[in-house]
């Protein structure tokens, strides 16, 4: 008994303990819902049944169905476009900006704390701004590209399948911009003066710099924030409910929504269920990628 | 045993606050009622109203919203907490009824003195019914009609007075209205790929002969079809697909579209915003002699099977039908009855909109019923937005409809 207290208070006991709690809060609440979701994707639920746990067994039943249907695939593609299209551009601007503001010219931190406003406002107030920002008929930036001639008739931005899912980026892209640059930011700052200093003196110009300095000294922070753009683009909901629904007929339809659509809208649980597990899958993947990408790091 | 009895009815009567509620008198009976009406809206007022008289019931309100009603009252329903009463929108009922989770009323209705079925419009007493019995009473109701721009069918030469009755009239005065240098659509109505879209769309299908256990039929095809040269002659704007029926509405009263297909809900708002004269037709039929029909919406009441005051939930719904005459005066809402007329607002473009609506919803039919029509549904929905994109015929979006249909109705 004594051993075992004072292994508690220092000693194995310790990290033990250190390690099982947050394990312990990890399995509860993310560990059982994940494996809930992945048992009702094996089962036939319907509204019914959802309150009990023993429902009818049906194996791979639900993923065989879902691929059969012919929108299946097209969702998987739309979803792979607006994750890699979303997270570009949310970084290369991020990043643009997050150097532009580490030039450091008067007003520079100020301007910078604006740009977050974008990133404090809920999801469903910037899809309707958007909603009628990209408005065909009557939108700002139809408007704007008329003007300045770029465009002869209006683009039926949320409208059109082939710029649906693109208007859903365009907007995703401006609401994730500022949390990528100010986590750059804070990347760029951590960053030693001295090493550019003795580049300098070495001779090195401005590109030099970047490619053997400012990128990898970044590595960590941009290895975290497309892990962390990954998970945000692909919970992203809010916008797809508020400018496109989804339509015109799937075209800018995502597995998060469509997930979101199954279980609610169609009462189909298994199946939306379903779509989660395939996420997961893809999620998981991702995270490995991430976690070995940053295994070697050394601080410094 | 003395320990035994009193340990006994110390359960009892913990069970009994619990039914009854603490604040209850003791002799009153609770029945829990959940809708989604605000407080200006008919539930909480009646129930107030209702609980005034002291008949011996006590009614409890809890407000629900929209997006939650249905997940909301099955996880009730399956864990054994559902209320005695709720208000369920129509397409949703027969999923309910068919299960065994509504309680079958039509004894109660037939032996009823205040609740009188051929009082009801056919068409929100059929969204009620499951297997030819009476799972509910329909709430209110509304349907959709045509209305239109008099001011704009004057300057372009069209006769106000006659509005189109039927599709070609109806093609045929949107190409004339339509005005792309004045930013005027000849149409608005809305394709959206959710519930809204086959509200919209089915009406069509109905009067060509079609329903949507026949939704690739000819008729429906041709309904499609003139869905299609409206939005590829660009006669309603683009974003009919991804637009509601509210925000189409609204182009019409801000005179960017002359004619705009919606329902009752919409006066108000286009008495106060529309600046020009206005009128309302009966929605147009493929051809002259064709049969009439349109769509029906609104809320049912219904009593959840496992209540355990059956008979005092019968008396509070047939409370809410004796007052269904209010139903217009005090809350704007169209009581789903034949036998109740409108009473004049005094407002001259709103009464005679009224007059068309409530003769368009002896034509209005239900959505289904049945219990998976929100499956049924999607696949009209994604037959619209296939066609009218250009990515598929409308009759092989249909053909394609019919088959996820089949499936569904086994």
């Amino acid at each position: 008994m004594k051993r075992f207290l004072s292994s508690m208070i220092d000693g194995r006991g310790f990290d033990i303990g250190l390690v099982g709690l947050p394990l312990a809060f990890l399995l509860t609440l993310s560990g059982l819902p994940l494996l809930y979701n992945i048992a009702m994707s094996l089962q036939e639920v319907d509204m019914f049944s959802l309150g009990s746990f023993w429902r009818p067994f049906v194996g791979l039943k639900n993923y065989r169905d879902l691929f059969a249907q012919p929108e299946t695939w097209p969702i998987l593609v739309n979803t792979a476009t607006f994750v890699v299209a979303s997270i570009a551009g949310q970084f290369l601007v991020g990043f643009g900006l997050a150097l532009f503001f580490w030039t450091n010219f008067p007003g520079a931190s100020w301007l910078r704390g604006l740009f977050l406003v974008s990133w404090v406002m809920p999801g469903l107030v910037v899809g309707a701004i958007w909603n009628w920002i990209l408005s065909g008929d009557f939108g700002v930036l139809n408007f704007i590209l008329r003007e300045t001639g770029l465009i002869d008739g209006n683009i039926f931005w949320r409208s059109d399948p082939g710029f649906s899912l693109w208007a859903v980026i365009i907007a995703n892209i401006w609401l994730g911009t500022s949390f990528n640059m100010i986590l750059l930011s804070v990347g760029l700052s951590s960053i030693p003066r001295d090493l550019y200093e003795a580049s300098e003196l070495d001779g090195a110009n401005v590109w030099q710099r970047f490619w053997t300095i400012t990128l990898p000294m970044m590595r960590s922070s941009i290895g975290a924030i497309i892990a962390l753009g990954l998970i945000f683009t692909l919970q992203q909901f809010d916008l797809f409910a508020a400018i496109t629904s989804g339509g015109p007929n799937n075209a800018s339809n995502v597995t998060q929504y469509w997930a979101w659509d199954l279980s609610f809208r169609q009462y189909d649980f298994a199946k939306g269920a379903t779509i989660s597990v395939i996420m997961i899958v893809f999620v998981m993947i991702a995270s490995v990628v991430y976690v070995r990408s940053t295994r070697h790091e050394v601080r410094g | 045993m003395a320990i035994r009895g009193s340990a006994i009815l110390g359960a009892l009567a913990l069970a009994g606050v619990s039914l009854f509620g603490l604040s209850a008198k003791a002799e009153d009976v609770t029945i829990n009622v959940w809708s989604l009406d605000r407080d200006i809206q008919p539930a909480p007022n009646l129930i107030s109203d209702f609980n005034k008289l002291n008949t011996g019931i006590k009614v409890e309100y809890r407000q629900i919203q929209f997006d939650d009603v249905v997940s909301e009252a099955m996880r009730a329903y399956s864990t054994g907490q559902a209320p005695d009463i709720i208000a369920i929108d129509n397409p949703e009922h027969a999923l309910f009824s068919s299960r065994g989770a509504f309680l079958d009323l039509t004894d109660m209705i037939a032996k009823s003195t205040v609740v009188k079925t051929s009082n009801y419009f056919p068409g929100p007493l059929a969204s009620t019914m499951w297997d030819g019995k009476n799972y509910g009473l329909p709430k209110a109701t509304n349907t959709i009609a045509l209305y239109y721009n008099k001011d704009m069918f004057k300057a372009k030469g069209l006769d106000p007075s006659k509005p189109p009755q039927t599709w070609d009239e109806l093609v045929d005065a949107a190409r004339k209205l339509t005005d792309p240098s004045a930013n005027v659509y000849g149409l608005a109505f809305s394709a959206k790929a959710n519930e809204e879209g086959t509200f919209q769309f089915l009406p069509w299908v109905q009067m060509a002969g079609g329903s949507y256990e026949h939704i690739n039929s000819e008729g429906a095809v041709k309904a499609l079809d003139i869905w299609k040269t409206i939005i590829t002659e660009k006669l309603a704007s683009p974003d009919t697909l991804t637009r509601g029926q509210w925000d189409s509405t609204g182009t019409f009263n801000s005179g960017n579209a002359a004619m705009a297909i919606s329902g009752p809900w919409e006066l108000d708002r286009m008495v106060s915003e529309a600046k020009f004269d206005w009128g309302v037709a009966l929605l147009p039929v493929p051809e002259a002699s064709a049969e009439r029909s349109s769509a029906m919406g609104d809320f049912n009441w219904a009593i959840f099977s496992n209540t355990q005051h059956p008979a005092e939930a019968f008396k509070v719904l047939e409370y809410f039908a004796s007052q269904d005459v209010r139903m217009f005066k005090d809350f704007g809402q169209l009581p789903a009855r034949s036998d109740i007329a409108i009473p004049e607002t005094g407002v001259p473009l709103k009464d005679a909109a009224l007059k068309v609506f409530i003769e368009q919803l002896k034509f209005a039919k239900p959505r289904g019923p049945h219990p998976e029509w929100p499956k049924i549904s999607k696949a009209i929905q994604d037959a619209i937005q296939a066609a009218l994109t250009g990515q598929m015929t409308s009759k092989d979006a249909l053909d394609q409809a019919a088959e996820k249909i089949k499936a569904v109705l086994g």
